[in-house]
């Protein structure tokens, strides 16, 4: 199936997000969300569902989502097994990605401006880039910032946290989970992810 | 309009005061309730209003409409601008009204912002913040959602004063460009309630540690790490670099920090 989905990007004439070592943390960014609005063009209403998986399946190898769920957890996160941690960050992932996939459509005819230059922090291994979206057409004329924190890893610049207007949307979740953790332990937090990424039922 | 208001603000400055929870949210249990309140006020009037008025009207209309109070809005954030003493921003918004005022028939058509002049809309709470009240508790208002305790007390006043006076010469008219207002804006955000019931474990939770982060944020207050979180701040001590696989399936086990679940690169 990934052989096949990259295939067809290839013969479209798309490149793949880039995981190259010699890519900028600029260039992960800008690259990805040129590439996610063109998919998203493609959306006419009767592929949404095509659509979305194939902008998944471009963006998500994109985000490290262990360092995500470590950093949405906060300290409780080092009383957590590893096979916690797992689990954590695997219904984690879920939830984020069912919750944006639902809206990326709203997004199809948004202009993202990537700022070129990225802050470097912590000697060079992580990044945030500044972008500014703007959507025409919604009665909506501000311009929404959207900053993405990526580090430096084995194989190369991983996004781990993402801001919206100075909010972001990884440690919005620390006190829901901490709560969760404090009032039923780390599997009790697992558990209500768990039942909250079940298909069908009512959020 | 102006006396719940202040009611709202004295109860805030003074009683309910919890001691456990969000640091910047001290009366999280008023602020629970009037939730609740606001979340039934709009799953039977708000959203139901909001969508009728999304059914009867076309696009440009709601545009047109939204331009309207927008340039209602640069009046009022031109007056904050000023009493910031930021001149660029104010001559902006100066430029802004005076355009669409004219030439964009009354407001009903955004010139300016095409023209290369953003809207940067400051409100009394801003101006607060800009002179030092940075800090401020969280308070949800009945019927318009979250705000801070600052923020509310420089609406109460500036609505309290004018209540559209200027604008309007009968009260009634007032009130009815204040509901066109909500409404209009409610509309904006109609599909991404979805979204936010989709995303929150807890809702109100969720809303206030995002509007906090937000507005905390664009008044350029940092929430000291010591009051919550000592030691959450370095991302590195909680996921060492050199962290064992963790997915095995995908991660390739040679290589440190494997730690992303679906990164299995596609060919070059």
């Amino acid at each position: 199936m990934k052989k096949l989905f990259t295939t067809l990007l290839l013969m479209l004439g798309l490149s793949t997000p880039a995981l190259a070592a010699g890519d900028s943390p600029v260039d992960v960014i800008s690259n990805t969300s040129q590439n996610a609005l063109d998919l998203l063009k493609k959306e006419n209403g009767k592929n949404t569902a095509q659509v979305r998986k194939q902008v998944e399946d471009m963006v998500v190898p994109l985000f490290d989502f262990t360092r995500m769920t470590a950093l949405a957890v906060g300290k409780d996160w080092r009383a957590a097994t590893p096979a916690q941690q797992n689990q954590l960050a695997e219904q984690f992932q879920t939830l984020l990605v069912r919750t944006y996939s639902s809206t990326m459509t709203r997004f199809k005819s948004a202009q993202i401006d990537v700022k070129p230059n990225a802050q470097i922090n912590n000697n060079g291994r992580e990044a945030v880039v500044k972008s500014e979206v703007t959507l025409p057409g919604s009665g909506d004329k501000k311009n929404v910032m959207v900053d993405y924190t990526l580090y430096k890893g084995a194989q190369g610049w991983k996004i781990f946290n993402v801001s919206v207007e100075g909010a972001s949307l990884v440690t919005i979740y620390r006190n829901q989970f901490g709560e969760e953790i404090r009032k039923n332990g780390v599997d009790g937090l697992i558990k209500l992810l768990k039942d909250k990424n079940q298909p069908g039922k009512p959020a | 309009m102006k006396q719940p208001l202040i009611l709202v603000a004295c109860c805030a400055l003074t009683a309910c005061a919890s001691s456990s929870g969000h640091p910047q949210d001290p009366l999280e249990p008023m602020n629970r309730v009037v939730f609740s309140f606001n979340d039934k006020a709009d799953q039977y009037v708000l959203k139901p209003v909001a969508e009728g008025y999304r059914t009867i009207t076309p696009q440009p209309v709601r545009t047109a409409v939204g331009n309207v109070f927008d340039n209602l809005r640069d009046v009022y954030s031109l007056a904050n601008h000023a009493l910031q003493l930021e001149g660029k921003k104010t001559a902006t918004d100066v430029l802004r009204v005076s355009i669409n005022s004219t030439f964009g028939l009354f407001g009903l058509i955004d010139l300016a912002t095409p023209m290369g002049l953003p809207s940067y809309k400051a409100t009394l709470g801003d101006t607060f913040a800009h002179y030092g009240w940075k800090q401020s508790s969280y308070l949800v208002i009945p019927l318009l959602g979250p705000s801070t305790v600052r923020d509310g007390t420089g609406m109460g006043l500036s609505f309290g004063y004018s209540s559209g006076s200027w604008v309007f010469q009968e009260n009634r008219d007032a009130v009815a460009a204040t509901i066109l207002y909500g409404v209009g804006a409610r509309e904006k955000l109609l599909g991404l309630d979805d979204t936010f019931s989709e995303a929150a474990l807890d809702r109100y939770s969720y809303m206030r540690d995002g509007y906090l982060q937000y507005r905390n944020a664009k008044v350029g207050f940092t929430p000291p790490a010591s009051q919550q979180n000592p030691d959450d701040d370095n991302i590195d001590d909680l996921v060492p670099e050199y962290m064992p696989a963790t997915e095995p399936a995908a991660a390739v086990p040679q290589q440190p920090d494997a730690s992303a679940p679906l990164a299995a690169a596609p060919a070059p």
